[in-house]
């Protein structure tokens, strides 16, 4: 009983973490994409209110950042002394591209984002664009390591089981394992999206504000009509990845989709998808549901009739949860459905020219749906998430090695320190870091500072004499 | 206590990599060490924009210094993942204050400059922050050198308390690198600031004090390693005590160097000097662990990920860590010059 407990802490010690830390990054990877536009379009037209944009949103961006470094050390560590024994065995795969990822990409990323953030006046505007980019890439790269290690979780190859170590067979098998490259593409999409929605969030409520026009309307635009485009592709993306899912984890998959049967009594296909049920682990079947018949079949293999394995074809001990995967999986559906309406709405108010000053009547209406929508990807990278992770289970590294196998013998009290700790701390990190961020869109773009057009440091001596205090160059406050 | 089943090559990307672990753990200390020791010291810095100055100087460079950090645990958990498993959940306690300290130390350090009310808040968190990681790191540091018990099978992992980690000698190395770190901190206030700000006369007081200190640390942790480790002993005192007595040597001389330089008020040639000192001991204690990664508890043979290969260890060690230096490097010259307490944050 003791030690299904601490396993149960240690597991909500690591969503924990992982959880608050998602909170970051996809902003990171999808606003750095979108501050190198900004910044490209202020080099290429000399315009100044794409500068004001583009240091604006960096501010947003830098405190996003420093709130994804504080929480994402814990994440390295946290694996070890979480999941010591799975660290050990998964080591020579799992932990060699984490070490890639620290290297090419944490480190990379690190580099630049000081030049970034500081080098204004100091780098030629050439140098600051190409920091940017740097940043931009490597936080790309971030994810494509990550998300490698996850999905090897997800659908290991390339590897080996011997004397409890996993082997590493076949690095290009393991590293282009079944899920990796739908998972990476739906991943790095999402950062996209919620970043252009975080945009368009940002703008909008200026707009509403009456602030800035001359600012904000001209990327609200631009970031709705990108979004008009990603939506969608990230619906496709989804189903894609849903594809690969019910190939390689069809387990995983009929948790998502509460699917308990695969077929029905009279012995045909089971074939309904069910919009809402009431899922119930002991009796193996949903105490109730609203199902629409051949959706399933129609979602999953893209035929009216098409078999989906149900979680029946499992032995009860294999089953993973279902209430998270089924309701967690239709929050983020939902989200991304509404926010592809949202996007085509407002697409749509542009293309008829109503989105403009003074913003009366459908257009405000639309301001205030995109401000709340700049708060839903958020909710639907944390639901989408969860459902990843809570459908694998009992799994740590699928049907190769359980949870119970991997995690850290913690007893019940050091697993609860670790979470009361880290609840406290995290949200504290989270409150400032949304306080702070809406402190700067509250005051809005600093429109007195000179235009830093870029300098040039002379890199030329190192420290004078004493004596021979020469002029130094100033210290440009970020 | 080599092994003879263990191929030539194997041996050498092996030890490779043990440099490498131990090179980026390195860098961290002499880098990130300078910003908690200031942290520590703007603890008690009396001028709020002077402790505002403090973070500012280091704005710039805090967060690529801590990435280190990450290197050295990213390399551990892909070279050596049985040592990163085992010694982490050893390591709970004091990693996650570590954590936690690093957390609230990096908020701080974002958020200063965007508080009007709260700056007292940041300041104090900063200070505190940096002086936790500090003692629990080095507290983590001297437990390492004590070992852990393994449970016995395919696999072996930690088989201990949470708080088998506490003991005199790990108090002390915490202690130890509170002292170490408040020189290196005034060493790098007194190089950052301008000239003539008051800041640096605080931090002169402080370098005298904590540079004696210093010495005394030092010297008290080697005797108290001798006394204690036999696997230290052995070396220190074996056939090659010549060669370690030049060690000593060459560590008497570049702290000599780095009192001079600062006397003279040539502050980065002092904190050169100070690295220099510091990366002397830091290899010669690796040396010393030799064949330990952990004394008595995992040797780098057993430790070693039977994945690690050649190919990943020149893509990383010739293409990727190069790089770094050199923006590391860059990005230290785009910063060096010396700021004044108004020029650095809120004003």
């Amino acid at each position: 009983m003791e030690s299904a407990t601490a396993i149960l802490l240690s597991r909500l010690d690591f969503a924990w973490v992982a959880s608050m830390h998602f909170l970051y990054p996809p902003l990171t990877i999808g606003l750095a994409l979108l501050l190198f536009f900004a910044e490209w379009r202020w080099m290429r037209t000399d315009d100044e209110a794409w500068y004001r944009l583009t240091r604006f949103f960096e501010k947003l961006f830098i405190i996003n950042f420093g709130a994804g470094v504080a929480t994402g050390v814990t994440m390295e560590m946290a694996f070890g002394i979480l999941y010591g024994p799975f660290s050990q065995a998964a080591g020579p795969y799992f932990g060699n591209v984490l070490g890639y990822e620290t290297i090419t990409a944490f480190m990379y990323e690190a580099g630049f984002i000081g030049l970034m953030i500081f080098g204004w006046g100091k780098i030629s505007r050439g140098m600051h664009l190409f920091a940017t980019f740097n940043v931009m890439l490597s936080s790309t790269l971030s994810a494509f390591w990550i998300m490698n290690a996850n999905s090897w979780m997800q659908t290991p190859s390339g590897v080996e089981l011997r004397n409890g170590i996993f082997h590493v067979t076949d690095w290009s098998k393991a590293i282009f394992n079944p899920s990796f490259l739908s998972s990476f593409a739906h991943m790095w999409v999402a950062a996209v999206e919620l970043a252009l929605f975080f945009v368009i969030g940002v703008c909008a409520w200026q707009l509403l504000k009456r602030r800035h026009e001359g600012i904000f309307a001209k990327p609200l635009k631009y970031a709705l009509v990108a979004a008009a485009v990603v939506a969608p592709l990230q619906v496709y993306l989804g189903d894609d990845l849903g594809q690969v899912i019910g190939e390689h984890q069809p387990a995983a998959l009929a948790a998502m989709e509460g699917h308990y049967h695969t077929y029905n009594k009279d012995g045909s296909v089971n074939t309904g998808w069910h919009i809402v049920a009431w899922p119930d682990a002991a009796a193996g079947d949903n105490r109730w549901a609203i199902t629409i018949p051949h959706a399933l079949s129609l979602i999953e293999t893209h035929t009216l009739d098409g078999k989906v394995m149900g979680l029946d074809q499992l032995p009860a001990e294999n089953r993973p949860p279902v209430w998270v995967p089924f309701y967690g999986f239709r929050v983020m559906v939902a989200i991304g459905f509404f926010l592809m309406l949202v996007a085509f709405y407002g697409a749509w108010l542009i293309y008829k020219r109503r989105l403009t000053a003074p913003y009366t009547g459908a257009s405000r209406w639309f301001l205030r749906v995109a401000v709340f929508s700049g708060f839903l990807p958020f909710l639907a990278i944390w639901t989408g998430w969860w459902t990843r992770e809570v459908a694998r289970q009992p799994w740590l590294v699928d049907g190769m090695m359980r949870v119970e196998d991997g995690v850290s013998r913690m007893t019940v009290l050091e697993a609860t320190i670790w979470l009361v700790g880290f609840m406290i701390f995290e949200l504290v990190v989270w409150y400032f870091t949304w306080y702070f961020m809406a402190k700067v869109i509250r005051h809005g773009p600093d429109l007195e500072a000179p235009v830093l057009r870029g300098g040039h440091e002379s890199l030329g001596h190192l420290e004078a004499e004493p004596e021979d205090d020469r002029a130094h160059p100033a210290y440009e406050r970020p | 206590m080599m092994p003879t089943d263990i191929s030539d090559l194997r041996l050498f990307v092996i030890y490779a990599w043990w440099f490498a672990l131990g090179f980026s753990l390195l860098l961290y200390i002499m880098l990130d060490g300078a910003d908690l020791g200031a942290g520590v010291f703007s603890l008690f810095v009396r001028d709020p924009d002077a402790r505002g100055g403090v973070m500012a100087a280091m704005a710039g460079t805090w967060d690529a210094n801590e990435t280190w950090l990450v290197v050295a645990g990213g390399v551990l958990f892909g070279t050596f993942p049985l040592v990163y498993g085992s010694a982490f959940h050893y390591l709970l306690v004091p990693l996650v204050i570590v954590l936690w300290s690093i957390m609230m130390r990096a908020i701080a350090l974002e958020f200063r400059h965007h508080a009007n009310r709260s700056t007292q808040l940041w300041d104090g968190l900063f200070g505190v922050a940096s002086l936790t990681t500090l003692f629990f790191a080095g507290m983590a540091m001297g437990a390492v050198l004590e070992g852990y018990p393994l449970t016995s099978g395919p696999v072996p992992t930690y088989a201990g308390g949470m708080w088998r980690f506490v003991s005199p000698f790990s108090v002390w190395t915490g202690i130890g690198a509170v002292i170490a770190a408040s020189l290196a901190g005034s060493l790098f206030v007194r190089a950052r600031f301008e000239r003539t700000e008051d800041i640096r006369k605080q931090a002169a007081v402080w370098v005298d004090r904590s540079f004696y200190a210093s010495l005394v640390a030092v010297v008290v942790t080697v005797v108290w390693s001798l006394l204690k480790f036999p696997w230290a002993a052995e070396k220190w005192l074996g056939p090659y005590v010549w060669a370690w007595a030049l060690v000593a040597v060459a560590v008497v001389y570049t702290v000599f160097r780095m009192r001079r330089s600062s006397r003279l008020g040539r502050d980065l040639f002092a904190i050169l000097w100070l690295n220099a000192a510091i990366a002397i001991m830091w290899l010669a204690m690796m040396v010393t662990m030799l064949p330990w990664l952990v004394p008595n508890t995992w040797t780098i043979y057993a430790a070693a990920s039977p994945s690690v290969s050649l190919v990943t260890f020149t893509m990383a060690m010739g293409g990727f860590l190069p790089v770094m230096l050199v923006y590391n490097w860059y990005q230290i010259w785009v910063f060096r010059a010396r700021i004044s307490k108004l020029t650095g944050y809120g004003h």
